[in-house]
């Protein structure tokens, strides 16, 4: 068994020193503890949700570039950009051609990705980010032909089907190869190892990471990831007021002893469901805690502000998807998480 | 047994000062070179940076005086069902860059190097990476299913994976990934965040060839598809040889059920290999006969070289090194007698060598491994000296039983280029100032 090994990869793990297991394993040999259950059929079908290159796993169903738009807009333009382009820091999935040998590489779908079953693959495991498993198959090769279209891939009337997925060429798919690491070698030298005239020194590019905790002494506050960034948000908020001569209050709201029992039970559903966008900002969504940006919004009162939460809405700063894409969530879930976000915001 | 290390001239250590201080401003210049002269003239080494860390001491509580808890009684048993680090400890947490992800959910923390000792990382300093955050799994619903090219497709509870006999080992696990901001310049202020994705544990679980055996694995069966149950259904694509080799199926670690940050209840373990591909809450194992080429094998994980093509499957993390007493938050703190301490890992094996250059890798001395030394574990080196306040560009270089010696950044930038984001192991440098003060730079 094992015999007909790649032989590139092969080498490669012979070079690990993992070539001698291959022999004489008896795997085939099952069940000498006769521990666990035989899984059904229908078990496995309900997680078995890979996809690979050759098309194995594809489910039936096909889909359409037009209806991939509507999806795209509504489920995946709040972090990855109308046409791909990406909010903030989240990824980019379009563009970026011809750039990978230059000082800073776009690295996306269409520039980088080797096989267009990846898309599919990761959309139906892992979005949208808010959700994920959520989707249809039927949306999931709708929004995967949407998003090879946005990098030119196929054409806008392109129909996408379980047959020609893994027919689809990326542009990047022969630039991959097989690790040949080690790949540098040094030599264990003790003496007049480096002219030290020649040495070039470089110094840390300063204060784009956090000391505090050991230049200015404990900074318990900035060891967490929200916490650095409410940091930031406050350093900010002071600084854009010092312009206009204002004085400022911490704008974490502070509440949390306060909360009503909707707001305690909304908890749990904000930092599974809104946190993504609510706990940073993202996209215009206001920020919990951030007493400004909630004040008119609360003002409109609760129906308004849970109707918008449950059906959708979309404002002056930016879009609210219905429930934040949580279909799955009741509407008592979503009205309890918009308490929580409320009650922490003034 | 001690060494005393003699250090570079002043003349050496003042042109490179020199040469070291061109980029500054005038102002700065003259600055930083009249430091440098006080310091090679012997004046310094009496301000120690990081100072303002000690809090005050109470004189109350010092002899000859009965200090304030030897007058009183302190909390009894089970005050604390599952006790915690002293509060005076708390600085030892897990820190984070935000900058370097959009969000805390789908993101990287790293652990206080600085502060732990011996080789094991306690189980709430573990490095956290997450692509969809943390599942809390009841243990009794959580189920692994082995199925794919297999005689026999089985699903298992935690129960049934307790069953079978189990074993223990300290293996580390790093992130790919660590290290990775500094490819093209030294960008981290601190040994956290420079080497921070680095944990070492005792773990406890199932050889996975135990599992595959119990299955009955097909002859064209040479590739595994671990996932994860979180919201990310995380995947990699595992050759079967390592599977055969040592991979491991986790739920426990340093002596109790993983953690949930860890894959509670259940995890992947390669050890030696990119942190990624130990799968935390592990649900499902498809044996395959190829690789899936899943996002994290593809768009992540794979290295960029300078000619546009990339590296896939880089899984193995090679030999790396880094000097973790003094560090940038642990300065010099008097002159006189001093333990270099440090870490050195690799993913090929156990640590054979690591040395020590105090002159940014002119001359080494080689250091005392300490402790125990382990096949794919952290392993502790260290070598006491004398300081006496002079400059150091302090290095350490380990070796490992297949003879590979950790490069230099110019060797590897030679090679990969500048934006192969991975798999940075490079010798690492800390500037040591006349002041006690450490501070990171790269040296070319």
């Amino acid at each position: 068994m094992f015999k007909s090994l790649d032989n590139k990869l092969k080498k490669s793990l012979m070079a690990l020193g993992l070539g001698a297991a291959i022999a004489a394993s008896g795997l085939a040999n099952a069940g000498q503890f006769n521990i666990g259950t035989t899984a059904t059929p229908e078990e496995i079908a309900g997680w078995d949700i890979d996809i690979r290159p050759d098309g194995m796993g594809l489910p039936e169903g096909q889909g359409t570039v037009e209806a991939g738009e509507e999806q795209y807009e509504a489920l995946c333009a709040t972090c990855h950009g109308l046409f791909g382009e990406g909010e903030g820091r989240w990824p980019v999935l379009a563009g970026g051609q011809d750039t990978l040998t230059e000082e800073r590489p776009t690295k996306t779908v269409g520039s980088y990705w080797p096989y267009a079953s990846t898309l599919y693959d990761y959309i139906r495991r892992a979005m949208p980010f808010t959700a994920p498993r959520s989707l249809s198959d039927q949306q999931v090769y709708d929004i995967t032909a949407y998003v090879l279209y946005l990098n030119e891939i196929v054409d806008e009337d392109f129909v996408l089907t379980k047959d020609n997925l893994a027919t689809i060429e990326m542009p990047n798919q022969d630039n991959f190869f097989v690790d040949p690491r080690p790949d540098v070698k040094n030599t264990r030298c003790m003496k007049n190892c480096a002219d030290p005239k020649k040495l070039q020194i470089a110094g840390t590019l300063r204060g784009i990471t956090p000391v505090g905790h050991f230049v200015e002494g404990a900074d318990a506050p900035a060891a967490s990831h929200d916490a650095q960034m409410e940091q930031e948000h406050n350093k900010e908020k002071v600084r854009k007021a010092s312009l206009k001569g204002e004085e400022v209050t911490s704008s974490n709201g502070g509440g949390a002893s306060a909360l009503s029992e909707s707001a305690t039970a909304g908890q749990s559903t904000y930092d599974g469901a809104c946190k993504v966008c609510h706990g940073s900002g993202l996209t215009g969504s206001p920020k919990i805690g951030d007493i400004d940006a909630w004040a008119g919004r609360i003002k409109q009162g609760m129906p308004v502000l849970v109707e918008h939460a449950i059906k959708g809405f979309t404002g002056d700063t930016g879009v609210m998807p219905p429930k934040g894409g949580r279909v799955d969530l009741s509407d008592k879930q979503v009205e309890d998480a918009v308490a929580y976000m409320v009650e922490s915001s003034r | 047994m001690s060494k005393i290390i003699k250090g570079p001239s002043t003349r050496e250590l003042m042109a490179q000062m020199v040469q070291e201080s061109e980029h500054l401003s005038i102002n700065d210049r003259r600055d930083f070179l009249r430091k440098g002269v006080a310091a090679a003239a012997g004046m310094a080494a009496t301000t120690i940076a990081g100072s303002s860390i000690a809090s005050e001491v109470n004189k109350a509580n010092l002899p000859p005086n009965e200090p304030a808890w030897g007058k009183q009684l302190g909390h009894g048993v089970v005050e604390h069902p599952y006790g915690s680090p002293s509060k005076f400890e708390n600085h030892v947490v897990r820190r984070t860059v935000p900058w370097l992800t959009a969000d805390s959910i789908a993101s990287i923390s790293m652990t206080p190097l600085q502060d732990l000792k011996g080789i094991i990382t306690p189980n709430g300093l573990v490095f956290e990476r997450y692509h969809g955050g943390v599942p809390q799994i009841p243990v009794e619903e959580h189920r692994l299913i082995i199925h794919g090219l297999v005689e026999r497709p089985i699903i298992f509870t935690m129960e049934d994976l307790m069953r079978f006999p189990s074993v223990s080992e300290i293996k580390f696990i790093e992130c790919p990934a660590n290290g990775g901001m500094e490819w093209k310049g030294a960008q981290m202020e601190a040994l956290q965040f420079t080497h921070g994705m680095l944990s070492c544990c005792e773990w406890t679980g199932v050889p996975l060839k135990v599992l595959l055996e119990e299955a009955g694995v097909k002859p064209e069966g040479k590739w595994i598809l671990a996932e994860g149950a979180d919201g990310s259904h995380m995947s990699r694509s595992i050759p079967i040889e390592k599977a055969l080799e040592d991979t491991l199926v986790v739920y426990a670690q340093n002596g109790e059920m993983l953690r949930p940050e860890q894959g509670y209840p259940l995890r992947l373990l390669n050890p030696g290999w990119e942190g990624n591909t130990s799968i935390k809450w592990l649900r499902r194992l498809e044996v395959g006969d190829k690789p899936w080429y899943h996002r994290e094998e593809t768009s992540k994980y794979t290295d960029l070289m300078p000619d546009g093509r990339a590296r896939k499957f880089t899984f193995v993390q090679e030999t790396n090194s880094v000097i973790t007493s003094p560090c940038p938050e642990k300065p010099m703190v008097k002159p006189g007698f001093v333990e270099i301490e440090g870490l050195a890992w690799s993913g090929r094996g156990k640590i054979k060598q690591v040395d020590i250059s105090f002159d940014g890798g002119v001359t080494w001395v080689p250091a005392k491994l300490k402790g125990l030394v382990l096949d794919k574990a952290l392993t502790r080196f260290s070598l006491v000296t004398k300081w006496d306040g002079q400059p150091w560009l302090l290095q350490s270089r380990s070796i490992d039983e297949t003879g590979y010696v950790q490069p230099t950044l110019s060797q590897l930038r030679k090679v990969r280029g500048g934006n192969s984001i991975y798999h940075k192991n490079s010798i690492h440098t800390w500037k040591v100032a006349p002041t006690g003060e450490v501070t990171n730079v790269q040296i070319t």
